[in-house]
């Protein structure tokens, strides 16, 4: 396994996704803002949740970055297209699991079964994450792919 | 849905968060309200656009006896009381202004129904459409209403789990006790924030407090004290937070003249405006906001230093290029409604002159420039000690040929001597001083030698010319002339004389003189410049009788926009317009220093005062046609 690569190009790898998510959400294609989504886990200030969530998802990225370098090591190679189709896994995963689990976790996020005593709230991404724009599938599947596909590039089977 | 007509102006409420404002009219409608910031796309734009441009009226099903309408005191909550069937229906509304660390909506509307005394028919009329071509929203029904256009979408919550369609009006009964309360909240590029209805109010409460607190630290001294706390609160409206930029007016192409061509967009910044906000905030202890408007200018003109834009987007970019949307009826049948604003790219010379003395202004209040600041101020300085001949487009922004207009001169002979009291206490080359020294006294005598007129002994509008300018009032501000002197009260009479609109107002120059077909009406912060000249100049009791009077002519609300008709009293142009508060409070911080006047009312709404002018009032066309 190659570890030294998994600790580099891991955060390479999540940094670009990051990028791509946030230009995309930039020139209007996605109101997924997966910085504020993640950072306000842990505080109700949007400033200071972007920031949080950023780290937030550097290290949630390093974590699927480690299942990237086992597949590879286990498969005996690493190549981007490889990486692509983990990405695209990857993707599904977080699209029809992930996100729509999210109100289940995430104490400033609307929920159907929140009360009266609930303030604000981020409306739920719902499933697919269709609730934060028609497009959002087809921008967290490029950014997935890029994310896949740097990894099956820079990471060894080995 | 049923077409309205166009409410008149006055009709209109401001509501708004310091990023973009919704004018409301009397019987409850949101007719304009773009998104996400004032110079956006609107949302409800049936002002201008007519009914297919989107409306969200809250009110009585049948059209009901209106019984009031203000705001509540110090605050930007509006409310309006209709009487119905053994009762009353109370409209309460506010956006919420105050969102910086917590997690809520940037944009969020809170509007509340509430029934007193028996139950009350209501309708709910929710039509949001987006942009120039009015595109309808992609909705989906959740807990709340959501309606989107890509990275835009908007949020529609009401309590009691009442449900609204897009493009249909509700019926509701609001029994006394239970209001209902809908939560309006606007995304753009970012996921939405709900507010539960149930609870919303609370943070209405909240701003309310907020504003109060703000107000209250406006001293007491201030003579027409409500009005003039009403115009600092309309002013914050209009300031873009997040930058710090003060915006001309919400709107874009309410008329100057009903039915006519000059219809402007406002939705940007004026430098100009802004020093003028500057010396406002400045004269009442609201030193923050001074510095915030000052620190835009000096972001916002970074990248064109030492040239001064006449106007910039809140953000300080180039404002778009000017056109016009060709299927937007116009408020009244006023077309074109146009976006952009091709007076962008004029040379306006007063523009300097407005920033040194906001700058000056800010150094006589004991701030310190610093070296950043100082090199700006000084670039500027330069380039009018440089271009000081040159004509120009002057303050009213004719898109005619440049004329070299005395008040630019008097303004670029400001600018030079305002820099020129700044290095007393700030570091300036002996060369640089003797240079600006040398262009201001040249600028002096220029003036003198052409642009007045001994035989009428009065400054004219231009070189040459034998028209007068309104915006010629402020010369007791600058110092060009003592105020004891026979020029400046010559030329104070001479404008109130020939450009006399019909007691208090003025026009800005003689009618008609600016290229454009059609009229225009008088322009309302003359008769506040007016009103401060003669404070200024030791008229002090003339002073305040037009202040008054001039103030019986705002909006029921206490709102002015730019222009008025004079035989009518119709507001026109865009509304509320920021230059005309600002004018009003420092017409009233020149009453407070003429020491002359008591603070006198309590209430916005002043009664017009009746008094015999030293000057008499010019018949105008409306008068002889009335």
């Amino acid at each position: 396994m190659d570890w030294q690569g998994w600790a580099l190009f891991g955060l390479l790898a999540t940094t670009a996704l990051t990028a791509v998510m946030i230009a995309f959400q930039m020139a209007g294609w996605t109101r997924l803002d997966l910085p504020l989504v993640l950072g306000s886990l842990v505080t109700p200030d949007p400033d200071k949740a972007r920031i949080a969530g950023f780290f937030i998802h550097l290290a949630a990225g390093q974590v699927f970055a480690l299942g990237y370098a086992a597949v590879f090591a286990l498969l005996g190679q690493a190549t981007w297209w490889i990486g692509a189709l983990l990405g695209l896994l990857h993707v599904a995963v977080a699209l029809t699991v992930i996100l729509p689990l999210l109100p289940g976790i995430h104490p400033r996020m609307a929920s159907t079964r929140a009360g009266p005593a609930s303030r604000a709230a981020l409306e739920p991404p719902g499933l697919l994450g269709l609730n934060y724009g028609i497009q959002t599938p087809a921008v967290a599947v490029a950014a997935h792919l890029v994310y896949g596909s740097l990894l099956g590039l820079l990471l060894t089977a080995s | 849905m049923e077409a309205r007509h166009s409410p008149a102006l006055a009709d209109y409420g401001l509501l708004g968060d310091t990023r973009t404002a919704a004018l409301v009219s009397a019987d409850g409608g949101i007719d304009w309200l773009c998104a996400p910031t004032f110079d956006g796309d609107p949302v409800f734009g049936a002002l201008l656009g007519g009914p297919d441009a989107g409306t969200f009226r809250a009110g009585p099903a049948l059209p009901g006896e209106r019984i009031v309408r203000r705001y509540r005191p110090h605050t930007a909550t509006l409310e309006t009381v209709w009487a119905t069937d053994g009762g009353t229906l109370t409209l309460a509304e506010a956006m919420v202004a105050e969102v910086s660390g917590r997690l809520l909506p940037t944009t969020l509307l809170i509007r509340r129904l509430e029934a007193d005394g028996a139950p009350a028919e209501a309708a709910v009329e929710f039509n949001p459409r987006f942009g120039e071509r009015h595109a309808r929203p992609r909705v989906r029904q959740d807990q709340h209403l959501v309606c989107e256009w890509g990275a835009l979408a908007m949020s529609l919550g009401v309590s009691g789990g009442m449900r609204v369609e897009p493009g249909t009006t509700t019926a509701i009964t609001v029994e006394p006790g239970r209001p209902v309360v809908m939560v309006l909240a606007l995304a753009y590029t970012e996921p939405l924030v709900w507010i539960d209805p149930e609870t919303a109010w609370d943070l209405v409460e909240a701003d309310e407090a907020r504003w109060r607190e703000w107000a209250s630290g406006i001293s007491e001294d201030i003579p027409f004290r409500e009005a003039v706390l009403r115009s600092l609160l309309t002013l914050k409206l209009l300031t873009y937070s997040p930058s710090g930029a003060p915006v001309a007016a919400p709107t874009t192409s309410l008329p100057e003249d009903p039915g006519g061509i000059r219809n402007w967009d406002y939705r940007y910044a004026w430098p100009r405006d802004a020093s003028i906000g500057i010396a406002a905030f400045l004269g009442l202890g609201k030193d923050g906001e001074a510095l915030n408007f000052l620190n835009w200018l000096l972001h916002a003109s970074r990248l064109q230093r030492p040239r001064l834009p006449a106007l910039l987007t809140m953000t300080g970019g180039h404002v778009p290029r000017e056109r016009t949307l060709a299927s937007w009826p116009g408020y009244a049948g006023s077309a074109p409604v146009r976006v952009g604003n091709g007076a962008a790219h004029q040379h306006q010379l007063d523009g300097y002159g407005w920033v040194l003395d906001a700058a000056w202004n800010l150094v006589r209040q004991g701030h310190r420039l610093n070296s950043e600041t100082w090199r700006a101020m000084r670039g500027f300085t330069d380039l009018v000690a440089r271009r000081w001949p040159e004509p120009d487009a002057g303050i009213w922004e004719i898109r005619a040929d440049a004329a070299q207009h005395v008040h630019s001169k008097i303004m670029g002979w400001l600018a030079l001597d305002r820099a020129l009291g700044i290095a007393r206490s700030h570091r300036l080359s002996a060369r640089r001083r003797r240079r600006w020294e040398g262009a201001r006294d040249a600028i002096a005598a220029d003036i003198r030698t052409h642009g007045f007129d001994a035989e009428r002994n009065t400054y004219t509008r231009s070189y040459g010319s034998m028209d007068l300018d309104s915006a010629l009032l402020i010369l007791p501000v600058t110092g060009f002339e003592s105020p004891d002197s026979p020029r400046l009260r010559g030329t104070v009479d001479a404008v109130w004389s020939e450009l006399s609109a019909g007691y208090p107002f003025l026009y800005r120059y003689p009618p008609g003189q600016d290229g454009l077909p059609g009229d225009e009406g008088a322009f309302l912060p003359c008769s506040f410049w007016l009103a401060q000249a003669l404070a200024l100049t030791g008229r002090s009791a003339e002073a305040a009788a037009l202040f008054g009077a001039v103030l019986g002519h705002a909006s029921p609300l206490g709102l002015f926009s730019e222009e008025i008709d004079p035989g009518t009293g119709a507001l026109l142009g865009n509304y509320p317009q920021a230059l005309t508060h600002a004018a009003l409070v420092q017409a009233a911080l020149a009453l407070r220093d003429a020491l002359l006047v008591e603070p006198v009312e309590t209430t916005p709404l002043v009664e017009p005062v009746e008094t015999t002018p030293l000057v008499e009032p010019v018949e105008t066309e409306a008068d002889r046609a009335g």
